[in-house]
């Protein structure tokens, strides 16, 4: 709901904010800053690969006014100097464009992963140094706060004591990605008081990439698959014995989540903890923007 | 060693392997062998253990019998499903099906994945056609082929990097199974295969002897050459399509066979294919073993792939490369102007024009702009250090492919065939992966070292054999076959910074800024220099090392010291428009077609042509998909690629 209220904010903020200073003119590079963006208000002047960003973070949608930018590893720099641009935020991964973009307006390095601290502190961390540079200060913190009533309200319509949680995405169909405690979907699960089946080894984002057999030890835990699913994966594992004996989907019904880009936001956590929520209750994800399409 | 004893040796191993995989891998270790069928830990080993150690086996021996029977029907000992372009052309063929007609693979799978492999073969021997299909001109077009689909198959992945993330770990063969499906649409397709070749064997054992002689022994050869080849490439893509992109056993097996002592086609059709399935199902037991509790994909095929470039560098002086082939090596006679002066000079004034448009013509925020329209901050600002670089990048190839041409007397060589490039690549991945937040200057300092020892590599293995050209090609390209595998295992990985990867390696001159810029242009002026008084050379030594010799040229020593200076041309450019470019063997080649035959003139020519050419990409890439760019290596192997269609319709 976090994102609809930041749309709400964005309507009005013509009058709203108008007193206040006129927001900065910003360009984002990383998904997950541009959501944050949209959602409180401030979308950016400019973002990298809008399409790709409507199919895999599915909301809050992109305004028409949002300017295409290219790739993300490879923004384009003579677009990016004729707008005008305040500021351009950015994540250490993109740490060797900066140079290059310090020379169109500040660069604001804002990161999740590559310092200590949870990803949940982190990304709220992240918000409100987002919000400071596009002076949305109260629109973060109400941002943190719906999202946290939010996955608060979605808790709450969990079944009592749920089972530990075993949060996938299909690559293909005999490989997947775990999301463990230190990714975005891990800390959402924490929060929810659900605990994360996926206790063993992950990377940096605090996720794993791991054939499917190695589920297999894994008992006593709920299944649920992250949209999209790739071309022909639904056949596949549907005739495949070994997925069917999995513990985790011979016992219980498998949940069906929307897309949600696990390196995204505050709007992504709200994503997917509304997602898992309507998945327990065998309801739509009521209100959203549609589930996307597999792959395209 | 006879082949009966290697392959018992390897089935030893692969016992050893399997019990100790078994007992570390499985919950409950050994024990789970006593557990029942329709538990858990039963089924683990049932319908994933088991059919992923039958589908290795099966897809290892598929390979090799590929791999016999391509080296049979060419007679040429380094044919296999990789080298002749085939896995590439499976490979591209399934990407484009994910992506604009994904219901194909739902249905017919197999067949893109034939079709994809027959056409990028039958590209390949289009290429080497002329050559009589001579053993070292095949592995050289198949190399050519295999960069130019690669580097469709990279542009692709970095527009698609989400869509296209099953297709990676695909792309790098992990064998891994779920179900005994595969195991079944492999092994009647391989019986098929194989009893095919049985029936074709005895024809083709004719072919050890020449042409003349099989063809009064009543062989048809042009129905038997294109049924086994046809064979051959059905059983690979078969194989690829339902394990994924597997390097390597194809080219191995058959190769160790022999020299354990199969000297027969017989023996060779019946131990390669065995060796193959161990090679391959040892490999795949040994990475379950080691990787069952990472968090990261080491996919196996890959893996074979890195494993088995070491094994090529160790086999290409043992095998027997001079076979009785027509002499076909010769370049075609071109006539050489009357006045080079005036065509050079009219190269340089396009080459100029093409500088003066790519820094005023392009588009802005509100479409096509007119030239300084836009303050000059917001357009030629970023667009000079790119066209300097592109410029400098081509020019350096260029100058790199002319060299290595005229050394070699192969005018299908090129500097991304010494390997250099593929060296410079491995430094800079390097970087990319262990020192994330790393500047660019770090990683060109990667990619400078990189390129160094891959020279040194050159140096040292082929000090011996004085530096025949030949060897030196076939070293360089294990090396990029090592980069190809490395770079699989590492976008199979999943990690979020592979697009920045897959951004570099596509060929771009994005990251270039102005110091820079500056520094490869100073670099190309002073190599260009450098190079002058060494065109002498490039005149005596394709005319043969005798006579080289008898003309006074140390000939192991200009090679030597040409051989530095292609490394440090290529490394230079390399930095700038990544591993992928096919500039340094066009250039040459059109700068001859042109009439410029002398050495001096030919350089000339080749560089103001490769720099031209690179500026061109270059600003087209920019242009065409703004603001998405297009890589200039990209758009300069789309360019070269239809250069070499126009050629072959003139062979």
């Amino acid at each position: 709901m976090g994102w609809l209220v930041g749309l709400a904010l964005f309507v009005s903020g013509g009058l709203g904010v108008a007193n206040a200073q006129p927001t900065p003119r910003v360009a984002a590079i990383d998904w997950g800053q541009a959501q944050t963006l949209i959602a409180i208000g401030a979308a950016p002047v400019a973002m990298a690969q809008i399409a790709s960003y409507g199919d895999w973070v599915g909301g809050p949608a992109v305004p028409d006014s949002v300017r295409e930018l290219g790739l993300r590893v490879q923004p384009n720099m003579e677009l990016l100097s004729q707008l005008d641009l305040d500021a351009i935020t950015i994540t250490p991964m993109y740490a060797n464009s900066r140079t290059r973009l310090a020379q169109v307006a500040s660069v604001e390095s804002i990161d999740v992963y590559y310092h200590e601290g949870s990803a949940w502190d982190n990304t709220v961390e992240s918000t409100r140094k987002l919000a400071r540079l596009v002076h949305r200060e109260a629109a973060a913190e109400q941002l943190i706060e719906t999202t946290r009533a939010d996955i608060e309200a979605a808790a709450r319509r969990l079944p009592a004591d749920p089972e530990p949680l075993l949060v996938i995405q299909f690559i293909d169909a005999r490989h997947v990605r775990v999301f463990g405690d230190n990714s975005l979907i891990g800390n959402v699960m924490t929060r929810m008081g659900v605990a994360n089946a996926w206790q063993e080894q992950t990377n940096f984002w605090g996720f794993a990439l791991v054939p499917i057999e190695r589920l297999a030890a894994i008992e006593n835990a709920r299944m649920a698959v992250l949209d999209p699913m790739p071309v022909g994966v639904a056949e596949e594992i549907a005739s495949s014995v070994l997925w069917q004996s999995l513990p985790a989907v011979r016992d219980r019904p498998i949940l069906d989540l929307p897309a949600v880009w696990s390196f995204g936001g505050l709007p992504s956590a709200t994503r997917f903890a509304r997602g898992l929520a309507a998945a327990y209750d065998g309801r739509e994800t009521a209100g959203e923007t549609e589930t996307p399409e597999s792959a395209p | 060693m006879t082949p009966t004893r290697l392959c018992s040796l390897f089935l030893v191993v692969l016992g050893v392997a399997c019990v100790w995989a078994l007992a570390t891998i499985m919950p409950g270790g050994l024990g789970m062998l006593a557990a029942p069928g329709d538990s858990l830990t039963g089924i683990l080993l049932r319908y994933n253990w088991l059919p992923r150690l039958v589908a290795s086996l099966l897809g290892g021996a598929g390979l090799a019998l590929a791999g016999v029977l391509m080296q049979q029907t060419l007679r040429n000992p380094l044919a296999a499903p990789t080298t002749l372009g085939v896995v590439s052309g499976v490979h591209l063929a399934l990407l484009l099906a994910t992506l604009f007609a994904p219901w194909l693979l739902l249905h017919v799978r197999g067949v893109v994945g034939f079709v994809g492999g027959a056409a990028a073969m039958g590209l390949v021997f289009a290429l080497a056609w002329r050559r009589a299909l001579a053993p070292t001109v095949v592995v050289l077009a198949g190399l050519v082929v295999n960069l130019y689909l690669g580097a469709l198959v990279v542009v692709l992945l970095l527009f698609n990097q989400e869509a296209l993330r099953g297709m990676m770990i695909w792309g790098a063969g992990s064998l891994a199974q779920n179900n005994w499906d595969g195991v079944f649409y492999l092994l009647p397709r391989l019986a098929i295969g194989a009893l095919a070749a049985t029936a074709l064997s005895r024809a083709l054992a004719l072919l050890d002897l020449d042409d003349v002689n099989a063809k009064n022994l009543g062989v048809s050869l042009q129905y038997l050459r294109a049924g086994a080849l046809g064979v051959a490439v059905f059983v690979a893509s078969v194989v690829v399509v339902e394990l994924g992109v597997i390097g390597f056993v194809g080219l191995a097996a058959p190769s160790i066979v022999r020299l354990a002592g199969a000297r027969t086609l017989k023996a060779r059709l019946v131990w390669a294919p065995v060796l193959g399935a161990l090679l391959l199902a040892v490999t795949d037991q040994v990475l379950q073993l080691t990787t069952h509790d990472s968090a990261a994909l080491i996919p196996t095929g890959a893996t074979t792939a890195a494993l088995g470039a070491p094994l090529l560098l160790w086999l290409i002086p043992r095998l027997n490369m001079r076979r009785p082939v027509p002499q076909t090596m010769a370049e075609a006679p071109t006539v050489r102007l009357r006045a080079p002066s005036r065509l050079l000079l009219a190269l340089v004034v396009a080459a100029a024009a093409m500088v003066v448009i790519a820094l005023l013509v392009g588009r802005g925020a509100d479409g096509w702009t007119w030239p300084l329209q836009l303050p000059w901050a917001e357009t030629g600002a970023w667009r000079l250090p790119r066209v300097l670089a592109a410029g400098a990048a081509g020019l350096m190839l260029s100058l790199a492919g002319t060299i290595i041409q005229r050394v070699s007397g192969n005018p299908m060589a090129s500097p991304e065939v010494l390997g250099i490039s593929a060296g410079t690549a491995m430094g800079v991945l390097a970087v990319i992966l262990l020192w994330p937040a790393a500047g660019t200057s770090v990683m060109l300092g990667a990619g400078i070292f990189g390129a160094f020892a891959t020279l040194a590599l050159l140096v040292v293995l082929n000090a011996r054999s004085d530096f025949e050209p030949e060897r030196v090609l076939l070293t360089g390209i294990s090396v990029l076959f090592l980069f190809d595998a490395i770079s699989k295992i590492v976008l199979a990985g999943s990690d979020p910074r592979t697009q920045q990867l897959l951004a570099w390696m596509s060929g771009t001159t994005y990251y270039v800024d102005m110091p820079l810029a500056l520094t490869v242009t100073a670099l190309a002026a002073v190599l260009l220099l450098a190079t002058r008084p060494l065109a002498a050379w490039l005149d005596l030594l394709p005319l043969g090392v005798p006579t080289a010799r008898a003309l006074g040229v140390n000939v192991t020593f200009s090679r030597l010291l040409l051989l530095a200076v292609v490394a440090v041309l290529t490394a230079g450019a390399t930095l700038v428009v990544g591993p992928l470019s096919f500039v340094g063997l066009l250039a040459p080649h059109m700068a001859r077609l042109l009439g410029l035959t002398r050495a001096r003139e030919q350089l000339a020519g080749a560089v103001v042509i490769g720099a031209l050419l690179m500026i061109l990409a270059d600003w087209a890439g920019r242009v065409v998909l703004f603001p998405s760019e297009i890589p200039a290596g990209l758009v300069a192997t789309l360019i070269g690629g239809s250069y070499f269609m126009w050629r072959l319709r003139r062979m």
